[in-house]
């Protein structure tokens, strides 16, 4: 599952936010009301000493029902068995608001002219469960407030803080090792972009040099075989006009001759395909790719004639390509050399271009090796003797180097190689 | 017809010389860029191989220096290099042709004639063996002095193969010969069979005699015996 590093953050928040109110509400309200009662518990006993302070001393026992029925939530109860002062919770209904009433009550034991008494005083308390409602209610804006707060400032501080990343990452999705634009990353005012930036900056220049290194070495040791190569083949014609070779002596100069033509083939696509990824083919033009098809179709018919294969064309619309025309001519050639190689007898090719593609599409047993491998250097299939490996890997080249994209798709017991250009 | 091969690999240098000794040229050969420079100013070449890399010079500084001499010697390069810049530049000196290393002998050798043709004999383009007589400019082949229907393909054949006069020439170097700049492409080399074949019969058509003869497992050879 990828999220967004923008979504990360935020869910990050809103998980904390919503712990705190499960954890700080219900113990926002414990406390609370703790404290209350605390308060309402001193007001009593305050109650209390005030009166006996004040009116105790005073007050006579036949003044008791008068002092009760003058005194609102203060009463002189008849004395039970109560030994200290007791604070405890007592409800009534209450007639007025229609709903029970919840009161705290002392009750303080007393003696009024020698007698026992009992002194009761009680407050209102504020109802339960309004004061829970309006706790949750004022924590769920806070919590909104809060996360709002939390989901703006974040966004517009994680787009701003993190814009020097996303410019870097953009860089990093166009770089190709291929087209020699290194890619340019600019300075931020955060450290650790401008670390990121150059730790990838070394790093590209590091792959780069080797990447160059190994090309130059492919090159030249290509270039360097030219001329032993040269020498070989010299040798060999020259070999072949004596007038005393034996039968047996001719067919080992024979398929020494193969293998020279097969060397010097493999080693003139090495040295192409190191050539393509240096500058030497920028030169561009436009071009009809129908026609370039055209010009080279006469070869392929021939050979093609030789295994019978019937070749058809379906120009729709023909497409004028913007590229090097030596490079276009090279992937086509290519192509069709392998619609050529890996047919039946008396198979068919069919070479079609259609608004923006070129599709090659030829007869031919299932591919001999794993399709991920098919553009790939020297991956060839085991059953064919013929061909180097290195044909449709120069197409790839090619198409990369132009950025044209190649599919490969085998339906019906048919290959078929799709450019897009 | 003298030719001067300026190629500092000795062994392939050799090879050179005995092919084209065999075929009426006198062909000398220098390794060094100086001995070049002297021999160039000294004798007059009808044809001049020049490789590119030497010892102590580079190949273009000889074409520039012919130029300054206002030779005429016709100058095929013979290099390893293939690339389009050094093949414009090699022509843009003074060059006729360009040759990329590794060729055959027999394909070195028909491009000598055709450079020495060129250049000797203006307006007279006309190839005669025996009876076959091969006009190049209208493309027109006459056998016993009627002419045959061939194809372009074919008098390329027809020439390849009677410019190696009694030389083997292998399946390989005729396949890379009639495929010209799809050399390189081509690894099944059966199409040669087939164009042997029909000129063999043309020829034999128009009552020619068999010069094309087949050598056990390597090639063909235009011989008349």
């Amino acid at each position: 599952m990828n999220k967004k590093l923008l979504h990360k953050t935020q869910r990050a928040y809103l998980v904390f936010s919503i712990l705190l109110f499960v954890i700080v509400a219900p113990l926002f309200y414990v406390l609370s009301n703790k404290f209350y009662i605390d308060e309402v518990n001193e007001r009593l006993m305050l109650q209390k000493s005030d009166f006996v302070q004040n009116s105790l001393s005073k007050l006579k026992i036949e003044d008791i029902s008068l002092w009760n029925n003058f005194n609102y939530a203060v009463e002189i109860l008849e004395p039970y068995n109560l030994k200290k002062d007791t604070l405890f919770y007592s409800t009534s209904f209450n007639k007025i608001e229609q709903e029970n009433d919840r009161f705290r009550v002392l009750n303080s034991p007393i003696t009024i002219e020698g007698k026992p008494y009992v002194f009761s005083a009680k407050v209102n308390l504020i109802e339960s469960e309004d004061f829970l409602l309006s706790i949750i209610l004022l924590f769920v804006c806070l919590i909104l407030l809060l996360m709002l707060g939390l989901f703006i400032i974040t966004k517009k501080l994680s787009q701003r803080l993190w814009r020097p990343f996303y410019e870097t990452l953009h860089q990093i999705e166009n770089f190709d090792i291929d087209r020699h634009q290194k890619p340019h990353f600019t300075n931020s005012d955060t450290e650790e972009f401008n670390r990121l930036n150059k730790s990838i900056n070394d790093l590209i220049k590091r792959n780069l040099a080797i990447y160059n290194n190994q090309r130059e070495f492919v090159e030249n040791a290509a270039h360097e075989l030219q001329t032993p190569i040269a020498i070989f083949k010299a040798k060999v014609d020259t070999l072949i006009q004596r007038s005393d070779i034996t039968e047996g002596q001719s067919e080992l100069l024979s398929s020494l001759n193969v293998t020279i033509s097969r060397l010097k083939r493999v080693n003139k696509n090495l040295l192409l395909l190191s050539k393509i990824d240096t500058e030497q083919y920028n030169d561009t033009e436009t071009f009809s790719l129908q026609q370039l098809i055209e010009k080279q179709l006469g070869f392929f018919l021939e050979q093609a004639e030789q295994k019978n294969i019937t070749v058809t064309t379906t120009f729709q619309k023909d497409i004028l390509v913007h590229a090097n025309y030596g490079l276009t001519e090279l992937l086509v050639s290519n192509l069709l050399l392998n619609a050529v190689r890996h047919n039946l007898k008396t198979g068919t090719i069919n070479i079609a271009i259609s608004h923006k593609t070129l599709e090659i599409t030829n007869t031919g047993n299932p591919l001999g090796l794993k399709e991920e491998d098919l553009f790939n250097r020297f991956s060839k299939s085991s059953n064919s003797e013929q061909g180097n490996g290195l044909g449709l890997a120069i197409v790839k080249k090619i198409a990369d180097h132009n950025t044209w994209t190649i599919s490969y798709t085998y339906v019906a017991n048919k290959h078929s190689f799709l450019v897009t250009f | 017809m003298k030719i001067l091969l300026i190629e500092d690999e000795k062994d392939l240098a050799k090879s050179i010389q005995d092919y084209l000794k065999t075929n009426d040229f006198v062909c000398e050969w220098v390794t060094d860029f100086s001995l070049a420079l002297e021999k160039i100013a000294l004798y007059d070449y009808d044809c001049i191989l020049l490789d590119l890399m030497l010892p102590r010079g580079n190949g273009f500084d000889i074409l520039s220096h012919l130029k300054k001499l206002n030779k005429s010697d016709g100058v095929i390069i013979i290099s390893a290099k293939q690339n389009l810049e050094t093949r414009l530049e090699g022509f843009n000196l003074g060059a006729d042709d360009y040759l990329v290393k590794p060729f055959h002998l027999s394909e070195l050798l028909v491009r000598i004639q055709a450079l020495i043709r060129r250049k000797k004999f203006d307006g007279n383009n006309i190839i005669t063996f025996n009876e076959i007589q091969i006009d190049l400019l209208s493309k027109v082949v006459k056998v016993h002095g009627i002419s045959i229907d061939v194809t372009k393909k074919e008098i390329d054949l027809l020439l390849f193969l009677i410019g190696n006069n009694k030389k083997v020439l292998s399946k390989e170097a005729i396949a890379e010969h009639l495929s010209g700049d799809m050399a390189d492409m081509i690894d099944n080399h059966d199409f040669v069979y087939a164009h042997i074949k029909n000129i063999k019969k043309k020829l034999k058509n128009a009552e020619s005699k068999s010069y094309i003869k087949t050598v056990y497992g390597l090639g063909y050879k235009w011989e008349d015996e």
